[in-house]
């Protein structure tokens, strides 16, 4: 027979003991024997006599404490909720728009390359130049999808933007060099437009809220954005109907 | 009186400092009694009555009013109890107090029985018994506070200390077990 252990001993004094061993004590003589010895030194362990403490006490604990205490302000939980809802709100709005952009890129793409080729291999070079730009273009459409949704103390998000700049930025000079020579001056000006402002988020050392802020009023990327996707939505149509269509050479 | 704490706490998150005075005189005597019964001295205990309700009022803004107020600052005061035995300088002084006469903290209790032997006998235990316990760590201590003299439950006792509750039984059986080693010698006379 298993005898009880101190720590089952502990749980029946403290009134936690399973069924089993509360059984078990009132069968085993040794394990009641050694429970009552046990009980017996706990029960000796006797709260200390605490300090009297007159009914003013209370008040004396609280005249000590007002004068450190500093008023709340009232408004506080009007102002919380409203910074919650914006806050919500502005973040579902940018997921939204990345997730449309993504998305959309990706369908535009697939149905692009599993598209039966009707005019066989006609213009095949033409095709890939017309992919690598919407991809371009893509990529750019994110970007400043960021920029203008980027929170301006985010310090890692403002590095990867200016990461994803550096890279646009060289690929964004062929592309508007090669637009020019293929007489698209719609494109050019568009990607040149487009450069200014990867060239200004790539190049700034330190760029702050302030010269984000600056970036998107005084280059109006949110106008840069609207020509990027007129320009996707150009180019599935041009391709389409190869004789009209018009692509980079890089 | 959990209704009534809800109401105050509104009135002092609204601006009404004056309103938190209701709290502090409603709750300072059970805050002084569990700061007392874990450091085992006075003036500590009064200090930290003033911390608890400092602290209450700055972190007031997070207080869930689905819960007592009164729970609530009993775990800050707790905390702050627990902090301040835990303190290194603190300890050794506690260590350092061992070394006197023990019989000068204890606390004087009018006996119940008048045989002076007796009475002589149950001093020498309670002096031994406090010894034992400033002996316990800080966690060891606090826990056997709250479940034997406290008579708080486990889970409750597993929250306050931020354990699980299988880390607070076992600081609590640590506790008996050194408690029942250190008074062994004295059972049989108190």
């Amino acid at each position: 027979m298993k005898h009880l252990s101190e720590e089952e001993q502990l749980d029946i004094y403290y009134e936690e003991g399973s069924e089993a061993a509360k059984a078990h004590l009132k069968a085993c003589r040794e394990c009641s024997t050694e429970y009552a010895k046990f009980k017996r030194s706990l029960d000796a362990i006797k709260p200390e006599a605490i300090p009297q403490r007159g009914p003013e006490y209370g008040d004396r604990v609280w005249q000590a404490l007002r004068p450190q205490l500093i008023p709340y302000e009232k408004k506080t939980a009007r102002w919380r909720g409203w910074s919650w809802w914006k806050t919500v709100t502005a973040a579902a709005v940018c997921v939204a728009l990345l997730t449309a952009a993504f998305i959309g890129g990706r369908y535009w793409e697939h149905n692009k390359t599993n598209q039966p080729e009707v005019a066989g291999n006609a213009q095949p070079q033409q095709r890939v130049v017309v992919v690598v730009l919407t991809d371009h273009l893509d990529r750019t459409e994110r970007l400043l999808v960021q920029l203008n949704h980027a929170d301006p103390e985010d310090r890692a998000e403002n590095a990867q933007l200016q990461s994803e700049a550096r890279e646009l930025l060289a690929s964004n000079r062929l592309y508007r060099v090669s637009a020019s020579n293929e007489g698209d001056p719609a494109l050019a000006g568009a990607l040149d437009r487009l450069e200014r402002v990867l060239a200004e988020v790539a190049n700034d050392p330190h760029l702050t809220a302030a010269d984000l802020d600056r970036v998107r009023k005084d280059m109006n990327t949110n106008g840069i954005l609207f020509e990027v996707r007129v320009l996707l939505a150009r180019k599935p149509n041009q391709e389409s109907g190869p004789t009209s269509a018009k692509g980079v050479s890089i | 009186m959990q209704g009534s704490d809800q109401t105050t706490v509104r009135a002092v998150l609204a601006g009404d400092k004056n309103a938190y005075g209701a709290l502090v005189r409603a709750h300072s005597a059970t805050v002084f009694r569990v700061a007392f019964r874990i450091t085992g001295n006075e003036a500590d205990a009064e200090e930290i009555v003033q911390e608890t309700f400092l602290r209450a009022y700055q972190r007031l803004e997070k207080f869930e009013q689905r819960s007592a107020f009164g729970t609530w600052i009993y775990r800050i005061a707790v905390n702050c109890a627990l902090s301040r035995v835990s303190r290194p300088g603190i300890e050794a002084e506690y260590r350092h107090d061992d070394e006197s006469d023990p019989e000068a903290k204890t606390v004087q209790v009018a006996a119940q029985d008048p045989n002076p032997e007796r009475v002589l006998l149950g001093r020498e235990f309670s002096a031994a018994q406090e010894l034992a316990m400033q002996r316990l760590t800080a966690t060891e201590k606090c826990a056997f506070v709250l479940r034997h003299l406290e008579e708080r439950s486990m889970t409750e006792i597993a929250e306050v200390l931020n354990v699980a509750p299988n880390a607070a039984k076992q600081a609590v059986f640590r506790a008996v077990q050194k408690l029942r080693r250190e008074l062994a010698p004295l059972r049989g006379n108190a």
